[in-house]
């Protein structure tokens, strides 16, 4: 992970003391997000050169103490311990001069580690505004170590802060600090006594810390039982919208450039397997997933922005009594709501939940939660199903989200009851001070969380994708005789100059061939193979198919059955529309019937018909298994409840 | 001889909003380990002062510079003894 030749320095500290600014001031845009093998706490990673020689910074997750039962507390300790394989040269302890005492506590163990150390105590700002004005070389003399104010957000002291850092680190016998805490464990009263003592000696004094009126009246208002949830709806309201709102350029630009570039390969690459390799395959699959991004980087954007501003905190603890009832945290709230825009930015912020079994069953559920990319096939089924009846199909709509919500919700119940089973943590945590959010901050956040999707988009998304094309473009099958024979006809239409004949006649024959392709593909074989499983929901060959490619992502049923009806496969026309409801089976009788257009809504609603979603519930549950329970669980319901769909439609 | 009145310990849920408490040694022996060490190690150890500024299904405590959220059930079982405003 690490360069062996480089020094590194680890910065460990407790939540909210200015840790991350710190390291974003130092490292910059040479940082990015990583985990240590085997651990699915991020930490990040950069790179600052002091005096001309590089080094490296790793930013480790703030926690109160090394001993706790967390994943963050366990990934510190074992990185400070060299248990991961990367021995830290030097630790940086960052401490919040508003807070010292208790700071120092935490301190005490870190220092009690034995490695190589320096200080930087931040909110030194802070703490002068509530006149607090302390003295690092009297706090150096306590602790043995050397003592450096610095501010992330102002860039005072970071200069010399880096200085120290490298030189310790690059000693060959740097100094080792002594235990300076007579007890090992923080929080008791010798421990507390001793850092007290500290404290008064570098000029702090022991004060009641008087009630701030707007920080209580803040609290109280979004904590309250209805004014809070009230709050909360009316700030994540503002919040999707402007995701929505904001993200729709970007992703309409993006999804151009796309289609731009497989038009490109078309173009340049000569007609044939590569051609279709990389403008379907690789071109088409990535662009399907790196399409949401604009919606991920915003999102954590906003998120971040309104996470510095001390409001989440609040918003959780006000929603975890409603959460709870589900087996979930407050926190859980926040991605599940994320999910009903893509669940892919909803399950990687399930990080800001604690507990573990907490954050599994969020993540389990999530997916179910409907998100942007259903509503395609929504509409499509819902006017099918209520055609000429819009208040009939509006309420459908309606009753897909309530399904989804109603499923998630029961999942997370169940999974808590079972293999989640156990106490969930009860919500203890810190209310950060209300504060100006850090544009900077929330910036690299969008950053990290965009290449990490990006990372996962280049790798096992585009060998799926790949995988997927193959399937669905082999073996390849010869065109039909109708498609043949209307080439001949566009053919005689452009020698008789009738050109717009000739394109619409071509057109035609191109998903002519594409239908034929579609039919005899492996794809296809498979599609036949498994239809006898989809009888019960009333799929025949041709929506078990489009079932079968819709696995890669949800909104590829709507284009499957549009090519397989007709020419086009724009279904908001009317004619498409049309053209649906038209089609027949094999036998003649409707396609869409009204039991099968009900049991398909409903296994839309809760079937994981999304390829990168499983990915990254894999990534972030830590293990495959838990991605595989995911795709067994939600398939099976999603099959179940479609075929009791079906019989009480048809019945 | 008059005997001193032993101090009064009750639930941190109990203290009225705005009012002061310590927190007793053995305060937080009757919570799970886990909630126990957290608690600690924010800061709400044996012997420190919180003030209640939130009481409902989620208390809100200052302890020092610090406010913390915390839930009603682990919140009634931190024992506390009341300080008289006026000390």
């Amino acid at each position: 992970m690490s360069d062996p030749e480089l020094a590194t320095i680890a910065l460990v500290g407790n939540p909210n003391t200015g840790k991350t600014t710190l390291f974003n001031a130092l490292c910059g845009a040479r940082a990015r997000t990583a985990n240590f093998p085997g651990s699915t706490v991020d930490h990040h990673l950069g790179q600052c050169t002091i005096a001309g020689a590089p080094l490296e910074v790793i930013d480790l997750p703030g926690i109160y103490s090394l001993a706790l039962d967390l994943p963050e507390s366990v990934l510190c300790a074992e990185c400070i311990d060299g248990r991961l394989g990367t021995v830290p040269d030097a630790v940086v302890l960052v401490l919040d001069a508003t807070n010292l005492v208790r700071n120092l506590q935490f301190a005490s163990t870190v220092l009690r580690r034995g490695l190589p150390c320096v200080i930087a105590l931040t909110m030194t700002d802070a703490a002068r505004s509530a006149g607090l004005v302390l003295d690092p070389s009297s706090l150096a003399r306590d602790l043995g170590v050397p003592v450096v104010e610095a501010s992330g957000r102002t860039g005072i002291g970071l200069a010399a802060l880096a200085t120290a850092a490298h030189d310790i680190a690059t000693r060959q016998a740097p100094p080792i600090p002594a235990a300076p805490c007579p007890a090992a464990e923080p929080g008791t009263a010798a421990c507390a006594d001793w850092a007290a003592g500290v404290f008064e000696r570098a000029g702090g004094r022991t004060v009641r810390a008087a009630a701030d009126p707007l920080t209580e009246r803040l609290d109280r208002a979004f904590t309250h039982p209805v004014g809070g949830l009230a709050a909360f709806a009316l700030t994540m309201g503002l919040l999707f919208t402007s995701i929505f709102w904001l993200a729709s350029y970007p992703m309409d630009a993006l999804d151009a450039v796309f289609g731009w570039l497989a038009g490109l390969v078309h173009d340049v690459v000569p007609a044939g397997l590569a051609a279709d390799l990389l403008a379907d395959g690789i071109v088409g699959g990535i662009g399907a997933t790196v399409v949401f991004l604009p919606q991920i980087a915003l999102l954590f954007f906003l998120l971040a922005l309104l996470e510095d501003t001390g409001y989440l905190a609040r918003a959780a603890l006000s929603l975890d009594r409603t959460m709870r009832r589900f087996g979930l945290p407050g926190q859980a709230f926040l991605p599940l709501l994320s999910s009903h825009a893509c669940a892919l930015p909803g399950i990687m912020s399930t990080r800001l939940i604690p507990g573990r079994r907490d954050r599994l069953a969020t993540i389990l559920c999530a997916p179910f939660m409907s998100c942007t990319a259903r509503i395609p096939v929504y509409v499509l089924l819902c006017g099918l199903l209520f055609a000429g009846e819009p208040w009939k199909a509006g309420l459908a709509f309606v009753g897909c989200y309530a399904l989804g919500i109603v499923a998630g919700l029961g999942t997370a119940w169940l999974l808590r009851r079972t293999i989640l089973a156990g106490d969930g943590r009860a919500m203890v945590m810190e209310l950060p001070p209300y504060r100006r959010p850090s544009l900077r901050s929330a910036f690299h956040v969008a950053r990290d969380r965009s290449q990490l999707f990006l990372r996962n988009a280049a790798t096992v998304i585009l060998a799926i994708s790949v995988v997927m094309w193959w399937l669905s473009a082999f073996p390849k099958v010869e065109p039909s005789r109708e498609s043949v024979a209307l080439r001949q006809v566009a053919e005689a239409s452009i020698a008789a100059g009738d050109e717009a004949r000739a394109t619409e006649l071509a057109a035609a024959a191109d998903a002519m061939d594409a239908q034929t392709q579609a039919r005899g593909s492996f794809a296809a074989r498979v599609g036949d193979l498994v239809q006898p499983a989809f009888e019960p929901l009333g799929l025949d060959r041709q929506l078990t198919m489009a079932v079968l490619t819709s696995f890669l992502a949800r909104e590829v049923f709507v284009n499957t059955v549009a090519i397989q009806v007709q020419s086009s496969d724009d279904v908001a026309d009317p004619g498409t529309m049309e053209s649906m409801r038209a089609a027949t089976r094999d036998d003649g009788s409707p396609l869409f019937a009204p039991a099968t257009c009900a049991a398909l809504l409903v296994f839309y609603v809760l079937a994981m018909q999304c390829l990168p979603t499983l990915v990254l519930t894999a990534r972030e549950a830590g293990g495959w298994r838990w991605a595989l329970l995911q795709l067994g669980w939600m398939s099976s319901l999603a099959w179940v409840a479609g075929a009791i769909a079906f019989r009480l439609v048809a019945a | 001889m008059t005997t001193p009145t032993p101090p009064i310990r009750i639930p941190l849920t109990q203290l009225a909003p705005g009012r002061r408490a310590t927190v007793e040694c053995s305060a937080l022996d009757g919570l799970p380990e886990d909630d126990r060490c957290l608690l600690t190690a924010m800061g709400l150890g044996e012997r420190c002062e919180v003030r209640l500024c939130r009481r409902g299904h989620a208390c809100i405590v200052q302890v020092d510079t610090t406010r913390l959220g915390i839930d009603e059930q682990v919140a009634a079982r931190i024992m506390v003894t009341p300080i008289d405003d006026a000390s």
